[in-house]
């Protein structure tokens, strides 16, 4: 039996399966202790917890310590050397400059300045700060800085993280946002993940306890202890990871829109795969270096507030209480389907009254401003959407060969989930022009999204055959490789060490390897080829587990 | 977070599938390092630099620059396609006002390629440069007069050659001395056409030049004549192989000294061309050239490496380029005293070699001296390939008789060409005849 937890703002969404059924489902509202909002929807859940074999959680936690800044103060120790000025990315007074600089290729330039490190450590100290981040410039390229400034400080800090395991990507400032929140919401994950452990204890639950990613993967509550960071809008990631899992026909490029009552979340999944970000998310409006998915929110859901201004009808961004058809006041799209009869549940005379106020300064009919609110709603998804659909399209690619031959993203069919979802599906078919369905179990899409997905990683493998040496920063690997090492046996060493490193990384087996992104450059140097610069991004693939998916 | 003072465009296309050969400096992996450095730096982050995809320029955009011998498809493959659409998605960006300035920093260049293409030069087959302003002219109108700032370290003899003779784009073109360095052209007394002098300014500077010399041309001689011409639109042909560590060239210009050149000049678009210290140089000068673009701090974007005094250049090059300085403003202030030839037409001989490719071309060239408008003019060419071939270019704003005596070139073939090929600017039109 597989239970999943989808921790939202406002719910807390449960549901478990077992061969291949969903069994049981429950929803309850998230409180302001996370635990016990998680122990409310295992009890509505009304299953026997013996036979339970993994769980799975979607929290907010560590997006809402971020965006609350609810965390202990945290140190950075940056080196930095020659190119835009480090400290415009510094985000607060306990983000210190050492001396040190690293090439692009990896060659040291300025060596670590390693009395500056002992005495910002001793200031740090001072200040009480116990979790510190590490981060150098090009550190993916070579990770000695990181790791000496580490090696200084290791016995005086509780927490420490370092800017090269958090992504093999490049990007300072991000790895230095990304590494600063990771050791900020370290603590956090693990006290957290204590208390819930103890808890399912007490209700006699031992089965591995998995974290969702943003990227729709899932990895270890260990490897969530190390890099907490990457459980960040893990939201989205849910209901796109639940879009799959319900999408049956997965070879169809897919819109999904998953309706809320205050937004609407768009994506895409290609080949049964949700796209991702190609930089790192952004939380806060800060970069990070964190693989999630590529998802935009739109501000229009089924509680949206109804209005007039200037004489044209606007629906959202914002949200003024539940619709009036459930006890609310504002009116709102979910108002505009009782008025139509579309939606049962709801009172629609409360609706009447609250629509019948926009109508009266239109000078029009109720039922015929309840088919434009409708109408504007799905305008603004649908806008969004295509904007959406141009910009996945626009990204710059750096081959004659993608030039001539783009794939361009072209979804063949929408797919609904979240609350309105059966109410809109007629409205988004017209407006799309495309199929739309609406799955079962489309108002727990998250929490089995949750359950489904599979362990992910991804690592990058660098090999510059012309200083004799191979990298993998993800995890601290360096080896030493011939002149001659061509591209496929670094690609079966980028295998091997994706697999023999599974426990660290997070991963069960249900994995399939693949590769993500691959580059190899002869080195020309004055006329000669002198070495080989080889690229390599590996990852495990996403996606649903058998489980579930062999059904 | 940092925010851009501009709003700054980047068309990234470094062509990772194309080379000319495996071992040529013109390689896959030419701004493989240059695209670390950028990502490293998270240029891509500041508000306001904005990364565009690349375009594809077609066959009758080269067309309004070159006459290709035999044809487009024969002297070109896709990379040119996506370098010079690259060239023109950065200006269409501007033009549209989506950014305030941009940069193609795509591969491969193009200043090398002269008006007719019988092959490759300088690594170069066509210009991207003139591909994209005779795009900008045709598409919009109101841009009436160009200027052209080529920085590269090699004199751009291709687009000083497409722009001979126009009276409305200025070429100015700051480079290492053509007696020391390919390729061998660039000197003060090319000067522009009969009816475009001053049109062409060659800037020739002595080896071992650094930041200081570079910066004092840009002041006392670039920007006050940019002040005279008043240009609608400011280009940089930004080469970077004028660096203190490029492998073919002998000058000594920093990262920083490049920034604070853009950052003068405020071009409009900016164009790379060659740099070849793929690993020491264009890392470096491209994110400070992008920097200075945003009107973001670059001070502290410098080579790892850098040691100011060692390039420093010494007083003599300095007096040298004051005097030189000098000799090019008052050569500039006295153009209008130049009188044209007596016409009705003047002809010029040359012949030019396509080093890449190994081809010698000849050309005679003759051109109509009109009072009413720049003047047509036919370029009878001859190359070792075999062709032989006549272009007959009918510049923008030409007058009836320009017109009437291009069509009489074009229906009279007076040797034995190949093709004869009509090129008309304001009507828009490329005809080839084949003989």
């Amino acid at each position: 039996m597989i239970l999943g937890i989808d921790i939202g703002g406002t719910h807390t969404d449960a549901v478990c399966i077992d061969d291949h059924k969903i069994i049981a489902t429950a929803k309850s509202a998230t409180g302001d202790d996370l635990v016990r909002s998680i122990l409310e929807v295992v009890h509505a859940l009304g299953i026997d917890y013996s036979g339970i074999s993994r769980i799975v959680l979607s929290t907010t936690l560590s997006t809402n310590a971020i965006i609350e800044k609810k965390y202990a103060p945290t140190g950075m120790i940056v080196s930095a050397g020659p190119g835009i000025d480090p400290r415009l990315y510094f985000l607060t007074d306990d983000f210190y400059l050492v001396e040190g600089a690293i090439d692009h290729r990896g060659r040291e330039y300025i060596p670590v300045n390693q009395e500056q490190v002992k005495q910002i450590a001793g200031e740090l100290k001072g200040k009480g700060i116990a979790g510190v981040g590490v981060v150098s410039k090009f550190s993916v390229r070579n990770s000695q800085h990181e790791t000496m400034i580490r090696s200084i400080i290791e016995e005086d800090f509780e927490n420490i993280s370092m800017g090269h395991t958090m992504s093999g990507s490049l990007n300072f400032h991000r790895r230095l946002n990304t590494t600063y929140f990771n050791t900020a919401v370290m603590p956090v994950q693990s006290r957290f993940v204590g208390s819930v452990r103890r808890a399912l204890r007490e209700l006699g639950i031992h089965a591995p306890m998995l974290f969702l990613k943003a990227d729709g993967g899932t990895y270890s509550s260990s490897a969530a202890d190390r890099l907490p960071v990457e459980t960040i809008l893990s939201g989205p990631a849910a209901s796109m990871m639940g879009a799959v899992a319900l999408c049956r026909d997965l070879n169809t490029t897919t819109l999904v829109l998953d309706v809320g009552g205050t937004t609407t979340d768009i994506g895409i999944l290609i080949d049964g795969v949700p796209i991702l970000e190609p930089r790192g998310v952004n939380i806060n409006g800060l970069e990070t270096l964190v693989r999630g998915l590529k998802v935009v929110s739109v501000g229009a859901g089924g509680d949206s507030y109804v209005q007039v201004k200037g004489g044209t009808l606007c629906v959202g961004p914002q949200r003024h209480g539940p619709p009036a058809a459930m006890g609310g006041s504002a009116p709102t799209p979910m108002d505009a389907f009782a008025i139509l009869g579309k939606f049962d549940s709801g009172d629609r005379d409360r609706a009447r009254s609250a629509v019948s106020g926009i109508a009266q300064t239109l000078g029009r009919e109720v039922d015929d401003v309840s088919r434009e609110i409708i109408s504007v709603m799905v305008d603004n998804i649908r806008t969004t959407a295509l904007d959406f659909i141009d910009e996945v399209n626009s990204n710059p690619v750096y081959t004659i060969y993608e030039m001539l031959h783009p794939e361009l993203v072209k979804p063949e069919q929408v797919m609904i989930i979240g609350g309105p979802a059966r109410q809109l599906q007629p409205y988004i078919e017209e407006a799309f022009q495309l199929k739309c369905i609406v799955p079962d179990h489309a108002m727990v899409a998250n929490a089995l999204g949750a359950a489904l997905a599979r362990t992910t990683a991804q690592i990058t493998m660098l090999a510059d055959t012309q200083q004799r040496r191979m990298i993998c920063p993800e995890l601290d690997i360096e080896e030493e490789v011939p002149l001659s090492l061509s591209f496929e046996e670094l690609k079966a060493r980028g295998t091997a060490i994706i697999k023999e490193n599974a426990a660290y990384l997070g991963l069960t087996d249900d994995v399939e390897i693949s590769i993500l992104e691959e580059q190899s450059f002869n080195m020309v140097r004055g006329f000669s080829t002198t070495g080989k610069n080889m690229r390599l991004k590996i990852q495990t693939r996403p996606g649903i587990i058998r489980e579930w998916s062999s059904r | 977070m940092i925010k851009a003072k501009n709003r700054t465009g980047l068309i990234f296309f470094p062509a990772y599938d194309w080379e000319i050969t495996p071992s040529h400096p013109e390689r896959k992996e030419r701004l493989l390092y240059t695209q670390d450095q950028v990502m490293e730096e998270g240029v891509l982050d500041i508000r306001g630099i904005r990364e565009f995809k690349a375009g594809l320029a077609s066959q009758e955009d080269i067309n309004r620059a070159h006459f290709c011998v035999p044809d487009v498809a024969s002297r070109i493959t896709p990379s040119h396609n996506v370098s010079a659409g690259g060239c023109i998605e950065a200006a269409r960006l501007v033009l549209e006002g989506v950014v305030d300035n941009a940069f193609a920093l795509v591969r491969p260049p193009g200043h090398h390629a002269m008006r007719v293409v019988h092959g490759a030069r300088g690594f170069c087959n066509i210009n991207i440069e003139a591909v994209m302003i005779e795009w900008i002219r045709r598409h919009y109108p109101r841009i009436k007069k160009i200027a052209i700032v080529d920085t590269d370290c090699h004199h751009g003899d291709g687009t000083q050659d497409v722009y001979w003779h126009d009276p409305n784009v200025l070429y100015i073109s700051i480079h290492q001395d053509g007696r020391t360095l390919y390729p061998g052209s660039g000197f003060p007394e090319e000067f522009g056409g009969p009816r475009a002098q001053g049109m062409t300014l060659n800037v020739p500077l002595p080896p071992k030049t650094s930041d200081a010399g570079m910066l004092y041309v840009m002041e006392h001689v670039i920007l006050p004549v940019l002040d005279e011409f008043k240009p609608d639109l400011v280009i940089n042909s930004a080469g970077q192989d004028n660096h203190y560590s490029d492998p073919i060239t002998n000058m000594s210009f920093t990262a920083g000294g490049y920034a604070r050149l853009n950052e003068m000049l405020r071009p409009d678009i900016c164009v790379l061309e060659g740099g070849y210290s793929i690993e020491a140089a264009l890392p470096y000068v491209n994110t400070g050239i992008i920097l200075a673009l945003a009107g973001v701090d670059y001070s502290y974007v410098r080579e790892p490496d850098l040691d100011p005094s060692r390039i420093k250049e010494d007083s003599r090059v300095m007096d040298y380029i004051k005097r030189l300085s000098e000799k090019l403003l008052q050569l500039w202030h006295d153009r209008s005293s130049m009188q044209p030839p007596d016409g009705p037409y003047m002809e010029r001989t040359r012949s030019i070699f396509y080093d890449t490719d190994g081809i010698s071309e000849t050309q005679k060239e003759v051109i109509r001296i009109c009072e009413d408008c720049p003047g047509v003019f036919r370029i009878n060419s001859h190359a070792s390939t075999g062709y032989h071939i006549l272009g007959i270019h009918v510049p923008w704003g030409a007058c009836d008789e320009c017109r009437d005596q291009a069509q009489n070139w074009f229906d009279y073939p007076d040797d034995y060409f190949y093709a004869v090929y009509l090129q008309d600017m304001d009507r828009d039109a490329y005809t080839v005849k084949v003989l």
